[in-house]
């Protein structure tokens, strides 16, 4: 048996929608692959993952035609726990898929329900504590977990149950790169060494693009299988490095850092930094001050001093590992949280929230509750008291043809933009961001640079926190890094970004500081 | 503190709150209760849920109370009402102690197999309080960022619609979780079996000593269980079945041991 997963002329729509989520998909993912299925949202590849380990439609009904084997096994005559022995999926959310209480715990649970014996769950438990770096939250309550902590534990735990294929939801959406780095590689060795058979479905491509073996292309349920390069040529959005190379009509694509300076190298020359632009930015007014803010929790102090300036038009991309405090700095500058020592002002005075300042939390779609996404914003606006038009709104985010469709109708990415818009309508000129790009497909992140840009135009100012650094590059006009509760660096994102190895965007990695994009880069680009 | 403890302990204090009326053994079993949830919650939602729970249990004796203006109103009616009411009201305080204490998917893996589906709903239900609790003060919060102040009914939707939907997908996704990964597939294996430890032994056997106390006394008709109202006067009380309902409290005072 050389397939870990075949799908054989698959076809599935959910109970109650006509399109088909997956329409006519037959394809292998061959046992010792590492296998990466990309397109925007609501193109399928959630369900053809969920289609192999029969999550689909063990547990969404629907019709279902066509045949997924897995392992060797029928989905449609194993329901996903018969699989659990082969294959282990991990989805988007972490936090709600945590059965138990502590993390060792929660690492045994798939090996109690397999029936490994004691002594064999011990070692396994160890293995996966090491090979995801998480010795010390051994004892922990899966509750008191950060983002990315819960993202490796989950991780861990399917690990631990020992199958031979593991399908990926997205795991690195909220891990910092280096994090996201170290689970990929992590998977690559268990690939390389062990022959597991990976399947991960992923936005961020410049993170994956350089460690898989195969992609599969999903574009409104149909797929296309083929090589990285293959594939990714053929869809609009790449790492950077293959966008670049469609700008500049290399063939075939690089994929990774390394690919692209070797092309690079020999096809173009490029100056040392970037012609700085006519019209150097210049700040307005200061419209946010924070001055010597500690904060922090009953437990322990989170925020040890910070100095934040934020002026007129600018757009701050606020950077940091996970747990250095990102959150709680925009909370504290919000007026959500009071701090335990130091000021905040905006335009003065200390802020209200909702008023002075808008603050959009980490996955704010729990805030969506109309039957119109019209609504949803039309609400906002009441509720500040503002008069404005729900599709001028929309507009800045370039979704105001979503306006009379359900916000459970619209795909992932388009539900966070509109939740987005929803947190900020009609709002203060001071834009808070946390961690808004992830579940964001190229297109939907497109979107939302389009609202951060509309804001700096405007006069106002918007702080965004986020671990993507490609946004960074593409939209900030400075970047201040967060760790341990400091700010340990505030500049532009050519110093800050260029200066940085773990923070680097690609064209950073292979053309040298001072170039962000691929736009730049093309434009000053002279072939040999 | 081994789960099955944890069971034993609050079966019996329902017990014991079903065979009375009495305020003084109900009001002494519910600071029993306090002291345990005190002493023994496990961090996160459910703990908070115990609030919740005593608060409910205060509703109960209010409400109850208030019904007499159905029937006669006087002191001695509503005064059995309240009583009633009590009881109710230790019930829900016990039930919220075991909430807060005792880790339902925990409890859980210790099923056997035959009772494994029931046990699963009963774990899905008793986690919903808490993860309903979390969620109504994340949404609540999200929605006052957006200047939606939840105070009127008007804007209970924007309250109630998230959290129920949160609720739905959260349980989805905890059933989908446990299934992906072999819940109820076969024969089971205990990563680190609950050890029965001093504390656990005493709790159990304490809690039926108690319990028993309370159901002698029931079937010999003493002690004051059911203190009649007509006419209103204070009730009889035993100083030994008071220090039964004490009984409840001594986990709350015995050590935690590994969180089970």
């Amino acid at each position: 048996m050389s397939e870990a997963v075949l799908y054989r002329s698959v076809s599935f729509s959910y109970p109650g929608v006509r399109r088909r989520a997956l329409d006519e998909v037959s394809l292998s993912v061959p046992e010792g692959a590492f296998a990466l299925a990309v397109g925007p949202t609501g193109s399928g590849k959630t369900t053809l993952l969920r289609a192999a380990n029969g999550l689909v439609p063990h547990f969404t009904g629907g019709t279902f035609s066509g045949r997924v084997v897995t392992g060797g096994r029928d989905t449609l005559d194993h329901a996903p726990r018969h699989l659990a022995d082969v294959i282990a999926y991990v989805p988007q959310d972490p936090a709600a898929s945590f059965v138990l209480d502590r993390v060792e715990d929660e690492l045994a649970y798939g090996m109690e329900n397999l029936g490994v014996a004691p002594a064999h769950m011990r070692r396994r438990v160890e293995e996966v504590l090491d090979l995801l770096a998480i010795e010390p939250l051994r004892d922990r309550s899966v509750r008191s977990l950060s983002g990315g902590e819960r993202q490796r534990v989950t991780i861990a735990a399917a690990l631990a149950a020992g199958p031979r294929i593991l399908v990926l939801d997205e795991p690195t959406s909220q891990l910092d790169p280096q994090g996201a780095e170290d689970v990929l590689a992590a998977l690559q060795r268990l690939v390389h060494d062990h022959g597991m058979t990976v399947l991960i479905a992923e936005h961020r491509l410049e993170r994956v693009a350089g460690f898989v073996d195969l992609a599969i292309g999903c574009a409104a349920g149909r797929t296309t299988v083929g090589s990285p390069a293959e594939v990714l040529e053929r869809i609009d959005s790449g790492p950077p490095v293959a966008r670049l190379a469609r700008m500049l009509g290399w063939s075939p694509a690089p994929l990774t850092v390394r690919e692209a300076r070797a092309i690079a190298g020999r096809s173009v020359i490029v100056p040392e930094a970037p012609v700085p632009a006519p019209d150097p930015f210049s700040p307005g007014a200061a419209l946010l001050e924070a001055d010597g803010l500690v904060a922090g929790y009953a437990e322990r102090e989170i925020l040890h001093g910070i100095q934040l300036r934020l002026f007129e038009g600018e757009v701050i991309v606020l950077m940091g590992r996970n747990g250095a405090g990102k959150t709680t700095l925009l909370r504290c500058l919000a007026g959500v949280h009071r701090p335990a020592a130091g000021t905040v002002r905006v335009r003065g005075r200390t802020p209200r929230p909702g008023v002075d300042i808008a603050l959009c939390p980490q996955e704010p779609e729990s805030v969506l509750y109309c039957e119109t996404v019209a609504e949803e914003i039309a609400v906002t606006l009441r509720a500040r008291g503002v008069d404005g038009r729900s599709e001028d709104e929309l507009r800045r985010f370039g979704i105001e043809d979503l306006a009379a469709r359900h916000p459970r109708d619209c795909s992932a990415g388009q539900r966070l933009l509109v939740a987005t818009a929803a947190m900020v309508a009609g709002g203060p000129a001071v834009v808070l961001l946390d961690e808004p790009t992830r579940g964001l497909d190229p297109e939907a992140k497109a979107g939302l640079a389009r609202f951060l840009r509309s804001v700096a135009e405007g006069g106002g100012a918007a702080i965004v926190a986020t671990h993507d650094v490609e946004l960074a590059a593409a939209i900030a006009s400075r970047v201040v890094m967060l760790a341990a509760g400091e700010v340990i660096a505030d500049g532009s994102p050519m110093q800050v970004l260029g200066d940085s190895r773990v923070f680097a965007p690609q064209m950073t990695r292979v053309f040298g500081a001072g170039w962000l994009t691929p736009e730049q880069v093309a434009a000053a680009a002279v072939p040999v | 503190m081994h789960p099955v403890a944890w069971i034993v302990w609050s079966a019996a204090a329902g017990i014991v709150a079903m065979t009375t009326s009495n305020p003084f053994y109900l009001v002494v079993l519910i600071a029993a209760a306090a002291v345990v949830h005190s002493s023994h919650r496990r961090p996160g939602p459910s703990s908070r849920s115990f609030r919740i729970f005593l608060l409910g249990g205060l509703g109960a004796i209010v409400l109850r109370t208030a019904l007499v203006v159905f029937g006669t109103v006087d002191a001695e009616n509503a005064a059995a009402a309240a009583l009633e009411g009590s009881r109710l009201a230790a019930l829900l305080v016990v039930f919220g102690t075991f909430n807060s204490v005792a880790d339902p998917f925990g409890v859980l893996r210790l099923a056997p197999r035959r009772l494994h589906e029931p046990a699963l709903a009963a774990a899905l239900a008793l986690s919903i309080a808490p993860r309903t609790i979390a969620a109504v003060a994340r949404v609540r919060q999200a929605q006052e960022l957006r200047g939606i102040r939840i105070g009127r009914l008007r804007s209970l939707t924007a309250l109630a619609v998230p959290v129920l939907e949160t609720g739905m997908e959260e349980a989805m996704t905890l059933a989908e979780s446990m299934d992906s990964r072999g819940h109820g597939r076969g024969r089971r294996s205990r990563y680190r079996p609950e050890r029965w430890e001093v504390a656990s032994g005493a709790t159990a056997i304490v809690s039926g000593v108690c319990t028993v106390a309370f159901a002698a006394a029931l079937l010999a008709g003493r002690g004051g269980l059911a203190p009649s109202t007509f006419p209103l006067r204070w009730p009889d009380v035993s100083p030994l079945l008071v220090v039964a309902a004490a009984g409840f409290a001594l986990p709350g005072f015995l050590p935690a041991g590994r969180a089970a």
